[in-house]
């Protein structure tokens, strides 16, 4: 009888415990959340992923109070709630700081929950599973060093595994809170972001830091809120207005992705006609050279009906980069946005690019390069930022996938910016519509540089000018290179669908012979 | 009322200009047009009311988010 007390003392031992870590920071401390606007750690998990599916890992951990009598008083929970979960059926390893719990200041323990190094990343590690951070902590303390009598070394714990994993599974980071230090860099390490307009910041250091720093005073939305830090920096990939919004980014970026880099992206079973012929695309680029059109729809009209999932909509806008199906399969899009500088790669679009590419190549994801590029973007402030050595990371980057790629040529292909929407290591088909348009550089301009000497002696030297670019223009008619199997193919726009699924279904066999983790060789320029 | 600033998303010049001052524009409606990258870039209106005032002439250079004009709504 006596065993039947004690086991029903541990059991409620257990309950108790359980509970104090279901109170996190106390009522006090949650209602500061809320009144916030911001949910709790576990409400967030809970609304991100399946009901019922969290499988919580370390829930006991936390700081106990005890007694002189040795009894516990109180729990104070760990400042990281972790755990295993599903995500539309799929398992997914996700954890987040607790704020109500010392502001979600990182906790030492013998071994750390959450955040670089943590438990939270060996389960993504071990199982091969994606990892969701829902990052909203100020990261290390400077009272723990009081506690510890010495102060850590930066990066011991475990940031190797944070590396690790960015070639393993698919890393996903969700920034609810003001992020500062560690958890902010931890939001970065990741293949996708999101944070929530007005109710999150992220930066290396906060206002009082700065204000201590440099004198500069700042409130914290404007050093770091998504006007910065997705519009400007793109430090982040996206913002939303509502948690609720960030969690249904994370689900659709995820639904994308393969668990890990050795399986293939789900394919879905198609709903929409792998052989849609779609008349729209024939008009959808005006006749005049110079007036633009709306890419997204264009590339809308040719992937699966609402499939496409653009990453980093507000920044590096010359360029559009999107997740999106072809007859059910997954494929990375790259187009350029003619309204944006006529699509001209400028170094954050350059940047854009790179990221993207990696990301569909580490995941096995073919990409399709919806091409309208006049070339690198021109001028001093494009020449300050750097765009000629982004943009020739851009080129590097894409001479080293592996992926599969399609090059579909909708205007203009020219230059170097062109040379970055290719794939030399590939088959590199390149499919062009009619309008098609490619060379070193555009005939204007380039005309007036390479025939300066005639074009000024001329008696009309604006009429020579205009009859030399007429002369040159009947050489860039996209059937005379493809005579010279300078393209493979030029296509009618209407075919681009069928065609691309096609293409897909084919390269799923090569796919299936490259999986694992991408080597990375060589210096980036 | 309020004003609504309409600025420009790129470096370029002013190649036409599509309404006059004191006009009224609907949402979306064609304000002027920029040249940038040898493209014509459409200006549109953000929001309905009346073109208050244009900050812009044609053949003026404008720098990345510079006010071109001003609507009233």
């Amino acid at each position: 009888m006596s065993g039947d007390g004690e086991r029903a003392a541990q059991l409620e031992e257990l309950r108790r415990r359980r509970g104090f870590a279901l109170e996190m920071g106390g009522e006090a401390s949650v209602a500061r959340q809320h009144a916030a606007g911001r949910l709790t750690v576990r409400e967030r998990i809970g609304r991100l992923c399946d009901a019922g599916s969290f499988r919580e890992i370390g829930t006991l951990a936390g700081t106990g109070e005890y007694g002189e009598d040795l009894e516990l008083r109180r729990v104070t929970p760990a400042t990281y709630v972790a755990g295993t979960a599903r995500i539309d059926g799929r398992p997914v390893a996700v954890g987040g700081e607790d704020f109500t719990v010392r502001g979600g200041t990182s906790f030492g323990a013998q071994r750390r929950k959450g955040g670089q190094g943590g438990y939270i990343e060996d389960l993504a590690h071990h199982y091969r599973i994606p990892l969701v951070n829902l990052v909203d902590g100020a990261g290390g303390t400077v009272t723990s060093a009081r506690r510890r009598g010495y102060v850590v070394f930066p990066g011991v714990d475990g940031f190797e595994r944070s590396v690790e994993l960015l070639g393993e599974v698919p890393v996903v980071s969700a920034v609810l809170g003001t992020a500062a230090g560690g958890p902010a860099g931890r939001a970065i390490l990741s293949h996708y972001s999101v944070m929530v307009e007005g109710s999150s910041q992220i930066f290396a250091a906060g206002p009082p830091v700065v204000k201590r720093s440099l004198g500069q005073t700042i409130d914290k939305e404007a050093l770091g809120g998504a006007k910065v830090a997705v519009d400007r920096a793109g430090s982040i990939h996206d913002a939303v207005s509502s948690e609720d919004e960030a969690f249904a980014q994370i689900r659709r970026f995820l639904s994308f992705m393969p668990a890990n880099v050795w399986e293939l992206p789900p394919v879905l079973p198609p709903d929409d006609p792998v052989d849609r012929c779609e008349p729209g695309l024939l008009d959808i680029v005006p006749e005049a050279r110079t007036r633009p059109y709306d890419m997204r729809a264009l590339v809308g009209m040719v992937v699966d009906r609402h499939s496409l999932f653009e990453i980093r909509p507000r920044f590096g806008r010359a360029l559009v980069t999107a997740l999106a199906r072809l007859g059910g399969r997954p494929v990375g899009i790259v187009a350029n946005d003619p309204k944006i500088y006529g699509g001209a790669m400028d170094a954050d679009a350059a940047r854009k690019q790179i990221h993207f590419m990696e990301l569909c190549d580490t995941f096995h994801i073919p990409i399709v390069f919806f091409v309208d590029v006049p070339g690198f973007m021109v001028g001093l402030k494009a020449e300050m930022q750097g765009t000629l050595r982004e943009g020739m990371r851009a080129v590097y980057t894409a001479g080293q996938l592996s992926v599969p790629t399609l090059t579909l040529v909708i205007r203009k292909c020219y230059g170097m910016a062109g040379m970055a929407t290719c794939n030399k290591r590939d088959i590199d088909l390149k499919l062009a519509w009619p309008t098609g348009e490619w060379g070193s550089l555009p005939v204007e301009g380039g005309v007036a540089a390479a025939y300066r000497r005639e074009i000024e002696a001329a008696d009309d030297p604006r009429a020579r000018e205009a009859e030399l670019e007429a002369e040159l223009r009947a050489y860039a008619s996209p059937f005379r290179a493809a005579e010279a199997l300078a393209v493979e193919e030029i296509i009618d726009p209407r075919e681009t669908r069928p065609l691309l699924c096609e293409y897909l279904a084919l390269a799923e066999g090569r796919l299936r012979t490259t999986l694992g983790r991408r080597a990375r060789a060589g210096v980036a320029p | 009322m309020a004003t609504v600033d309409i600025t420009s998303e790129v470096i370029g010049t002013v190649w036409k200009i599509e309404k006059a001052e004191g006009a009224p524009v609907e949402d979306g409606e064609l304000i002027m047009i920029l040249e940038s990258m040898k493209m014509e870039i459409p200006v549109e209106a953000s929001a309905a009311g009346t073109l208050a005032k244009l900050e812009v002439a044609e053949g003026d250079s404008v720098e990345e988010d510079q006010v071109l004009a001003r609507i009233e709504t």
